[in-house]
């Protein structure tokens, strides 16, 4: 664990304020994901094999080498967002899969080198040096070479080129990062001015490598044919005023409907072939408003499919009907019903005198426990909890309502009752297909403590969650919860523009709303098809007989 | 064989319908009082160079809203549509439609008698608006619309309106002739969710104005309630249709500002009021489809606090009035188990504007016109006009100053001196005449050596030659003889001798002045 705590405080040199129960996830998380990223796809297995002693034995020797590898990796991205952002082009952390190869190599060169000083290193030929040791050089080099352009000044210039060699992997924040006063302040401030989104300094400073995470908007402007219900929707997903990924899938949908009513078909038009040219707009909107949740995408590509599809010799109020009787069949046998059967499942599976162990709130979670309740079973609930949304709150009020004894807690203090659980049940915004959990930023760290307590892990999951693509760790598509006060209730009560101040210049708040829990750390995934490990996910469709999810 | 290729129809539904009420302004007179047989509408009084009706329908045009109701006096829809039309240019994308009633500007009919009788060409939620509020450009009127969006679908919040906190006026800037200010209005708010909890009327003033009830269900649904006299009702309120039900069935109320909204306010937390008038109102918030979306969200629960006071379900029985947005809604995909709604808050929305965010007012009165007209003047820096023939008007030995404007084809003539004051176009402004801090409506002559200061001149007023004026209002067309002085008084035309006498009784100057015009 020595090296998570090491990463950890590193980060939040660069980042200087991150809210702390947002942070750990997050870095949890991201260490799993460069180890992932460094091998190629064949060796996944591998890497999972080898991430997983890694959580178990953290003394291992190892994980200290790949640590040392994640954090070089993590340099070489910081930089070259770096240099992009120089360049005032959007930061984009992908990775090409050409390098991986590279870094591979580099994984069975030496790693002791890591440690040498940056005069060592240049003095060392170019033949010796591994590939992607040379690879790095450049990045550097270029990078000082990119903040000396900025900053005309000599003593900058001077400070940027001798820091940057000096700073090999064992610190991760590069030299132009080191020096946020002297020099390279001034860089930083010809940054802020050159963004075009106008975002407050704080965001442009420290949540640089974060941009690419969807933030919550100013309520996007109404152009175009948005038909008013799609409006106020948009609304109310930028407001956070509906949250939760049924509940999203559910609002679109219904907005969907009107939109479908009221939709006349052009003359000289089918409504098979024109309907989803007005259907695209209204959808652009709702994603401006906020990004769109994979519960959405499934939903509106299953209607995509069933307005293509639908009998060009219809009448068009007859399609139209046909149209909204396919959405509410989805709702029913895709949230509702299937909500009911894992209420079933799930509920079997508590037997009396269990202490369930919750985080955040999920809607199907809420059914289970209530079902369970009226069924009659005796148990009682940890409902754990974090900053910024505070969604425990309102389950905890729905539970004790109906007099379920609940315990309530912040995420810090899950160390001290994860014994006494007997079931972790948490609910997902996605499944992907490599059977990692997307789910409300802390679940990876609740899941994690509980595999480390040998407590079994249960997600309940519809079915149309499930995401076909590779999602292998949280960063690489997040969002951001609206920058509230961390001190404040959620939603923010007080105005925005009140709020961002508080921190002043030097405060930037982050707070990514998703993480991603792996596979290995789940122990069943409930699904209305059945209890099932997360790593056959990807075969329900087929198994169902569907050619989509 | 047909070629023409169809126009392609908007498939959306409006989403708004805009009501601007314009009436005659009876605050204003008698800047608003006929001008012979022409009537001087309030709305097309001019402030910084534009009419009044400018500022709320440029606002519309900003916020997307396309379809505005005009609603004026029967006697001034000519006037109001000619300007509507000829300055159609600026707002194409509105489509106006001027409806008249028929009052006299004496009896004037009450805004809800108004709002009830147009009741039938408003089918959709609707912004109402005067014609005299001027938005600073900070407060788009699309803040306000997002808000009610936000509110009518989250928690069934039934209008919005905004109040904006009033700028000081200075003591002694504006004579008292001129009417008192106008009295404060007392409200209590809530900060957090920004709900209108209660409005002091002025029928609970008469009875003791220091002293107003609130009551305890209020402060126990809004432990944290605001209150502030500082604020004044921009008449801005963006309403549910179903407000106008519930405006039909409530016959005796007469204003919008001092009886409806104030008696509204009450509705959400009175559980009698509630009962009785809680499903008409809100009936269509409470659609099922909505309520199972919000009961999977996350951050939503169904307050137990809101259970004491009539749930609106207990009237699910009772036949629901099948409005537009019902009809189109399809039946909810779940059964009726599930169908139970969820509690509506049936609050009004209220977005404070505060004065240090820009200056907001409402022009309907004489010291409101006068402030707001030289607000306008200390942001715009005059310049003389490039055109040479609008140039050759004024004269090169004329001192206008920069805070002032003056309009096109004014003609200013020699040693004529403008400071702080805002000319109309088509005026003429004689040698040695000295302006200060007036307003001249378009078409005033001002003879030579005339001195005004301070005052606000309707359209065609004459001012003699050496007559000074101070703080004075006339009326459209008034003459002012030759070496006259008044102070502080409102000229109208129609009693002159009334005026006469009146100013008599007042002042010792009285005498002079009438003395003159009996020589007129």
């Amino acid at each position: 664990m020595t090296n998570a705590t090491e990463t950890q405080t590193q980060t939040s040199t660069q980042l200087p304020a991150v809210a702390t129960g947002v942070a750990q996830p997050l870095t949890d998380s991201s260490p799993s994901t460069s180890l992932n990223n460094d091998r190629s796809s064949r060796e996944m297995s591998k890497a999972e094999q080898k991430a997983d002693p890694s959580s178990s034995s953290p003394t291992a020797p190892k994980p200290q080498r790949e640590m040392t590898k994640a954090e070089r990796r993590e340099l070489q991205e910081k930089q070259r967002a770096e240099k992009a952002a120089l360049k005032g082009q959007p930061v984009t952390i992908s990775i090409p899969s050409n390098q991986q190869p590279s870094a591979t190599a580099s994984a069975a060169g030496p790693s002791t080198e890591n440690n040498a000083s940056g005069s060592a290193a240049k003095t060392k030929q170019q033949k010796e040096m591994t590939k992607a040791e040379r690879r790095e050089l450049q990045e550097r080099q270029r990078a000082a070479k990119a903040a000396a352009k900025t900053q005309p000044g000599p003593s900058g210039a001077a400070q940027s080129q001798t820091a940057a060699p000096r700073n090999v992997p064992p610190s991760p924040s590069p030299a132009v990062q080191q020096h946020p006063r002297s020099g390279a302040g001034g860089t930083h401030r010809k940054l802020e001015a050159a963004r075009p989104d106008g975002l407050g300094g704080a965001d442009a400073r420290g949540l640089r490598i974060f941009s690419h995470f969807g933030t919550p908007k100013p309520p996007p402007t109404t152009k175009g044919d948005i038909h008013p219900a799609i409006v106020r929707l948009g609304l109310q997903f930028a407001e956070f005023k509906i949250t939760g990924a049924n509940a999203r899938c559910i609002a679109t949908l219904m907005a969907f409907k009107t939109v479908i009513q009221d939709y006349v078909t052009p003359p000289n038009n089918t409504l098979s072939r024109h309907l989803m040219t007005h259907l695209s707009p209204q959808i652009s909107h709702l994603v401006a408003a906020r990004p769109m949740s994979v519960t959405m995408g499934n939903a509106i590509r299953q209607l995509k499919l069933e307005i293509s599809g639908s009998d060009i010799d219809l009448p068009e109020q007859d399609a139209k009907n046909a149209l909204c009787q396919k959405i509410d069949n989805y709702v029913r046998e895709r949230i509702i019903f299937a909500d009911q059967v894992i209420q079933e499942t799930a509920g079997s599976k508590i037997k009396d005198g269990d202490v369930i162990l919750t985080y955040a709130r999920s809607s199907v979670v809420e059914k289970v426990l209530l079902r369970a309740w009226e069924d009659g079973k005796q148990f009682s609930v940890i409902v754990a909890d974090s900053r910024p949304m505070l969604e425990g709150k309102k389950l905890l009020r729905v539970l004790s309502k109906v007099g379920i004894p609940c315990t309530y807690l912040l995420l810090p203090a899950i160390g001290s009752v994860i014994t006494e659980a007997s079931m972790v049940i948490v609910g997902a915004h996605a499944i992907h297909a490599n059977g990692a959990v997307f789910s409300r930023a802390g679940t990876a760290l609740v899941a994690m403590m509980a595999k480390q307590h040998s407590v079994p892990v249960m997600v309940c999951c519809e079915t149309y969650k499930f995401a076909e693509s590779v999602q292998l760790d949280s960063f690489i598509k997040n969002e951001l919860a609206p920058a509230g006060d961390i001190f404040d209730a959620f939603p923010r009560s007080r105005g925005q523009e009140k709020l961002q101040t508080t921190g002043g210049p030097n405060l930037a708040l982050l707070n990514p709303l998703y993480d991603l829990t792996p596979a290995s750390r789940i122990t069943a995934v409930v699904t209305e098809v059945g209890v099932i490990p997360p790593s056959s996910i990807s075969s329900i469709p087929l198994a169902l007989g569907r050619t989509t999810i | 064989m047909n070629f023409e290729v169809a126009p392609t129809e908007s498939v959306t539904r409006r989403e708004f319908l805009a009501v601007i009420l314009a009436g005659f302004g009876n605050e204003l007179l008698p800047l608003t009082g006929d001008h012979g047989d022409e009537p001087c509408p309030k709305a097309l009084l001019s402030v910084a160079d534009k009419p009044m009706l400018d500022f709320p329908l440029s606002w519309l045009e900003q916020s997307g809203i396309e379809d505005v109701l005009l609603i004026c006096p029967s006697s001034h829809k000519h006037a109001i549509s000619h300007y509507v039309q000829s300055s159609s240019a600026s707002f194409t994308s509105l489509n106006i439609d001027i409806q008249t009633y028929d009052e006299s500007q004496e009896m004037s009919t009450g805004t809800c008698s108004i709002l009830r009788h147009f009741s039938s060409r408003i089918q959709e939620d609707f912004v109402i608006m005067p014609c005299d509020f001027i938005p600073p450009p900070s407060l788009p009127l699309s803040t306000i619309l997002n808000k009610f969006r936000t509110d009518a679908m989250s928690d069934g919040s039934i209008a919005t309106t905004c109040w904006f906190e009033n700028s000081k006026l200075d003591k002694g800037a504006f004579p008292e002739e001129w009417g008192p200010p106008p009295t404060p209005t007392t409200i209590v708010w809530d900060d957090t969710s920004g709900t209108l909890l209660y409005v002091d009327t002025l029928d609970d003033q008469d009875r003791n104005g220091q002293d107003f009830e609130l009551r305890m269900s209020l402060l126990t649904r809004y432990p944290r309630a605001r209150l502030s006299k500082k604020l004044q009702d921009s008449h801005v309120y963006v309403c549910k249709r179903s407000v106008l039900d519930v405006l039909q069935q409530k016959r005796h109320l007469d204003s919008l500002k001092e009886d409806f909204f104030p008696w509204l306010c009450k509705v959400q937390y009175q559980a009698t009021k509630r009962g009785k008038y809680g499903h008409t109102l809100g009936v269509v918030s409470n659609s099922a489809s909505h309520s199972m979306s919000m009961k999977h969200s996350t951050l939503y629960t169904d307050v137990p606090k809101a259970r004491a006071f009539l749930d609106v379900r207990s009237h699910a029985s009772s036949p629901a009035p099948q409005s537009e947005i019902g009809l189109s809604q399809p039946p909810s995909p779940t059964g009726s188990d599930d169908d139970e709604s969820i509690t509506v808050s049936l609050r009004i929305g209220l977005h404070v504007h505060r004065a240090d965010s820009g200056y907001a007012v409402r022009t309907n009165n004489l010291q409101a016109y006068l402030e707001a007209n030289r607000r306008f003047l200390s942001e715009t820096s005059y310049v003389l006009p490039s055109d040479p023939t609008k140039r050759s008007l004024i004269d090169h030995k004329a001192a206008i100053s920069a805070d002032s404007a003056v309009g096109d084809f004014t003609r200013v003539e020699e040693r004529a001196s403008i400071k702080k004051s805002v000319i109309g176009k088509h005026c003429v402004i004689g040698k040695m005449a000295k302006i200060v801090g007036c307003v001249l409506l378009d078409h005033c002559v001002i003879s030579d050596g005339a001195r005004l200061e301070g005052c606000l001149l309707g359209g065609n007023t004459k001012v003699g030659t050496k007559s000074e004026l101070k703080g004075c209002v006339t009326q459209a067309g008034y003459e002012v003889e030759e070496h006259a002085n008044y102070r502080n008084e409102k000229l109208d035309v129609s009693d002159w001798n009334e005026g006469h006498q009146r100013s008599e009784d007042s002042e010792e100057e009285g005498e002079d002045d009438g003395d003159e015009e009996d020589d007129d």
